[in-house]
Order: C-alpha cells, then sequence, then structure tokens
C-alpha cells in the first residue's frame, strides 16, 4: 500500500480553565458517590446469590433411570465421570444376582461442563441450581455410587438470605433481596 | 518535690506535651482513623465495601489495629547490603522530626500556655516551616541506604518532589504571613477573628500551601515516590516489620503536622473559641479545636484517594512549577494587597 500523506494535527493544547474544571468535576463525581454510595459487593456468606434453574451446578444421578449406556463417561472432557460394575439383584430372576454398569463422578477433576447431562439418552443425570460446596480434603470429592444419588446439602442457604444480581438502567448492578419482585 | 511532680512538671512542659501527647499519642490515633477512612471513602466512591469482617459493626474499623499488631510483630529482615545505621536511623529519625513542628506551634492565645517564650513567638511560623523541611532528607536517606535499584529511584523521585514542593509549601504559608505582617502564629491567629479566616480572604495562597502538603506527604495525586506498580514501595522497598510501619506512619505524623500549621495559619485555629484563663479553657479546648480542624484536613487529604489517579513525575513537576508556584507568589501579591487596603 502507497504511503498517505496527510496533515497531522496536534491535539489541542489544555488550557489552565480546562483542568481546573476537570479537577471540580471529578471531585464533584466523587462527593457524589461517598454521599450517596451504590455498593454492588455481596457480601457473601450472608447474601448469596440466588441463582437460575438451568444453572450448571453439581451433578446427581438418578439410579432407576440409568441404562448403563456410558455416554456420559465417553464424552466427559475431564475424564472425571468414570462407569463402574456394582452386583445388585436382578428384578425379573431375584435368587440370582447380576452385574450392571453405573457411572460415578470425582469432582477434583469435574469442569461442570454439563455434556453428561446434556447426552444422557434417559435424562438420568440433572444438574441442581448451588455450586458453592466446602470439602475438608480431596478424598471427599470422589463420589461413590450412594453419594451420588443425593444432592449434597447447601449449607449457605441455612446461614445467607438469597439476593439476584441484576442490571439496572440507571443504577447498574444492583442486588435484589428474592421474594421482592426478583 | 516528689518524682512524680517531677515527671509532671516534665509532660505537663507545653512543647514536650504537645510533642509527646498531641503529636505522637494524637498522630497515632489519626493515622489509624485517616487509614481506615482512606480505605472505606475508596470503597464507597468505587462501589466496594472496604474493610468489614474483623468488626461489622464498627466498620471494620478493628482491621487497622489488627494491622498494627501484624506490623509490630513481624519479623524486621534487615538484608546483609544495607548500609545498617543510616537504614535503622532513617525511619526513626523521618518520624521524630515530622513531630518536632508542633514543638512551636501554639495552641492558644493565653501566654501562659505558649510552648516558647513570647520573644522567640514572634518566629514561630518561620522556625516550624524550617522544621518541616527536615524530614524528606531522611526518606531519601532510607532510599540510599537500602542499597536496592527500587529503593534508589525511590528516593530520587523523593528528591524531585521536594524541590518542587518545599519553595511552594513555604511561600504558601508566607502568603498568610503576608496578608496579616507578621510571623507571630499567635497573631496570625487573631488577624482572623471569628469568621475571617485566611482561607476564604487569600484563597491562592491556601490551594498552595494545601496542594504542597498533599504533595510533601505523598499523598494520592502525588504518590509518585512510594507508587506500587512501578517501584515496588519506593525508599521503603527493603523494609519489613515495625520499621515499615514506623516509615509509614511517618508519612502521616508529618501530615497531621503540617495540617495543624494549615488550621492555625489558614483556617482560623482555635477560633469560634476564645481561650480564657485556667487550664481547661486556655490550653485544652482550644488545641481540641486546632486538633479537630486539623482532622478534618488530614480526612480531606485522604478522601483525595478515592477519585485521583497518579500523577507521572513530569505531570507532577508541571503542575508544580508553572502553576503552584505562580499561585503561590500570587497569594503573597493578594496578601500584601489585603495588608495594604486594611483588610484584615
Amino acid at each position: 500500500m502507497a504511503p498517505r500523506i496527510g496533515l497531522k494535527s496536534l491535539e489541542k493544547r489544555r488550557t489552565l480553565i480546562d483542568g481546573v474544571r476537570s479537577n471540580l468535576h471529578v471531585l464533584a463525581i466523587g462527593v457524589k458517590y461517598f454521599v450517596n454510595p451504590r455498593r454492588m459487593t455481596l457480601v457473601y456468606p450472608k447474601e448469596y446469590p440466588r441463582l437460575s434453574e438451568g444453572y450448571r451446578g453439581f451433578i446427581i444421578l438418578e439410579k432407576k433411570k440409568c441404562i448403563s449406556c456410558a455416554a456420559c463417561a465417553r464424552i466427559c472432557p475431564s475424564a472425571a465421570m468414570k462407569m463402574i460394575r456394582v452386583m445388585e439383584p436382578d428384578p425379573k430372576h431375584p435368587e440370582k444376582p447380576r452385574m450392571k454398569q453405573y457411572p460415578v463422578i470425582n469432582y477434583q477433576r469435574c469442569i461442570f461442563c454439563g455434556y453428561c447431562v446434556d447426552v444422557c439418552p434417559t435424562e438420568a443425570l440433572y444438574h441442581v441450581n448451588y455450586h458453592d460446596v466446602v470439602y475438608d480434603n480431596l478424598a471427599e470429592m470422589f463420589w461413590d455410587l450412594d453419594t451420588f444419588q443425593k444432592e449434597p446439602e447447601y449449607k449457605t442457604a441455612l446461614e445467607g438470605r438469597p439476593v439476584r444480581i441484576m442490571v439496572h438502567e440507571e443504577l447498574g448492578l444492583i442486588k435484589v433481596p428474592v421474594g421482592e419482585g426478583g | 518535690m516528689s518524682l512524680a511532680e517531677v515527671a509532671a512538671a516534665i509532660i505537663g512542659w507545653p512543647p514536650v506535651w504537645q510533642v509527646l501527647v498531641i503529636g505522637f499519642l494524637g498522630s497515632l490515633v489519626i493515622a489509624v482513623l485517616a487509614v481506615w477512612f482512606e480505605r472505606k471513602a475508596a470503597a464507597r466512591v468505587q462501589r466496594r465495601l472496604g474493610p468489614y469482617w474483623a468488626s461489622p459493626r464498627l466498620g471494620g474499623l478493628l482491621h487497622l489495629i489488627a494491622d498494627m499488631v501484624r506490623y509490630a510483630f513481624q519479623y524486621p529482615i534487615i538484608p546483609r547490603t544495607v548500609d545498617l545505621i543510616p537504614f535503622l536511623a532513617a525511619p526513626i529519625a523521618g518520624m521524630v522530626i515530622a513531630l518536632l513542628p508542633l514543638a512551636v506551634v501554639p495552641f492558644t492565645s493565653n501566654p501562659a500556655y505558649w510552648p516558647l517564650p513570647p520573644s522567640a513567638m514572634e518566629y514561630s511560623l518561620l522556625i516550624a516551616l524550617a522544621i518541616v523541611t527536615l524530614p524528606p532528607i531522611f526518606i531519601i536517606a532510607a532510599g540510599w541506604a537500602s542499597n536496592n535499584p527500587f529503593a534508589v529511584i525511590g528516593g530520587v523521585r523523593e528528591a524531585f518532589i521536594i524541590v518542587a514542593y518545599e519553595l511552594i509549601a513555604i511561600l504558601g504559608f508566607l502568603g498568610a504571613a503576608a496578608s496579616t505582617g507578621t510571623f507571630n502564629l499567635v497573631a496570625i491567629v487573631e488577624a482572623q477573628g471569628g469568621i475571617m479566616w485566611l482561607a476564604i480572604l487569600n484563597p491562592l495562597a491556601f490551594l498552595a500551601a494545601f496542594i504542597a502538603i498533599v504533595m510533601s506527604t505523598s499523598a494520592f495525586p502525588f504518590e509518585i515516590p512510594e507508587s506500587e506498580p512501578e517501584v515496588v514501595a519506593g525508599p521503603f522497598t527493603e523494609y519489613s516489620g515495625l520499621l515499615y510501619a514506623l516509615n509509614m506512619g511517618g508519612a502521616y505524623m508529618r501530615r497531621f503536622a503540617l495540617s495543624i500549621i494549615l488550621a492555625l495559619t489558614f483556617l482560623g485555629g482555635w477560633y469560634p473559641l476564645v481561650p480564657g484563663e485556667g487550664l481547661l479553657m486556655g490550653y485544652i479546648l482550644p488545641s481540641v479545636v486546632v486538633v479537630v480542624k486539623a482532622v478534618i484536613v488530614v480526612l480531606a487529604i485522604s478522601f483525595l484517594r478515592a477519585v485521583y489517579g497518579r500523577y507521572r513525575l513530569d505531570q507532577a513537576l508541571d503542575l508544580a512549577w508553572k502553576i503552584l508556584l505562580p499561585m503561590a507568589l500570587a497569594g503573597i501579591a493578594l496578601g500584601l494587597f489585603e495588608a495594604s487596603i486594611g483588610l484584615t
């Protein structure tokens, strides 16, 4: 490309009046927010965000619906989900136990992408809408088959109050307590 | 005469009382209060919460106490490469000398409680300004003794800033002397009487002196020597534990001492209270009024952190030499004009 010839104009020099005016302006903004603060900090354990139903939180198994297809274990991108074999009584022949495969999950590896829930042909897996569960050690984050069927206790909800974070046209981000038109 | 009476007489002697009690203890409390206010005000303006969890009812005030305790018990690491004696002496000497101006400023018009004899009181503003110019030397010494590139750069930046603000500070304060025709701080305060504050009569000198205080104690728009993202902590990079706290506290103490001089020269001193006889009316209540005015100045300086960014070194020097120095000179001219038409 040929070089273009053009005139370059210098930026207009700021006068003293401009400087004084802009300093007063910024101080006025500071005083305005100081007198009337619009805080958006979430005081976390005291208030917690109420997440919507579609949120991809912890994944729970409904064992009855599982057909042992292993699609969830195959699609898992972080190899968090594995199939295990368990012996269980056969509903057709109660005297003879049978071998069946079920998924278990390792929450050290899970990235909460939700592929397993999407791919499950019988909707045996579902998400709960919370994410903040604390474990004392890494071993507890391996979920066996029994743990995988129970929703973990949501202790934040016992202490805090739920709020919903919304965008206001003038105020920006605001917190609305759930139940007051949330 | 018992030992207790001797001790009481020494503590009660106005210069010692002013430096130790008003200066040292007062500025410790005020440093905590100012840092807390600085963080809370910046948080309010920037839509955050600031310190909170240490004491939710007090708005996180105990957070700063906890910080002080941590500084006091932290293990001070002294690198092998530093020049040991200046390294240790600089923060201590800087802090002590930062408080010395309080030994010469009067807190009352009652001659019984002046820290200086009346003949020396005639030059109290000059003496106070002369002492005010000393502590920055120790900041440079601290940076130089640290033997660390960041510290040396910070010290050099401080040296650049000193030559800019020192002239402005002194000329700004001398604007008050020009208005009233005296270097006697008592006479300057009494000339302001009631409502005729020099901050209103001579706003140019007041603004120059105020900005010079902001620059000299590296408050926010001019926090150039210690700017964290550029030079780690400037001259204080190698300090840790109590020595770092002394360095940081020294800046707040200098700000407090300068604010007291500003409150006396421009903000009407102990007025609206008229000092009378006796210890309470003659000394304690007037000094409380002066300290309250000084604290308001300190908190106003702390508030600037919420709204300003940091100037570059060249921008600060540009502002100082091109705008503030002519403004301080104009303040002196305005003061002389007002004195000549008899306004003050």
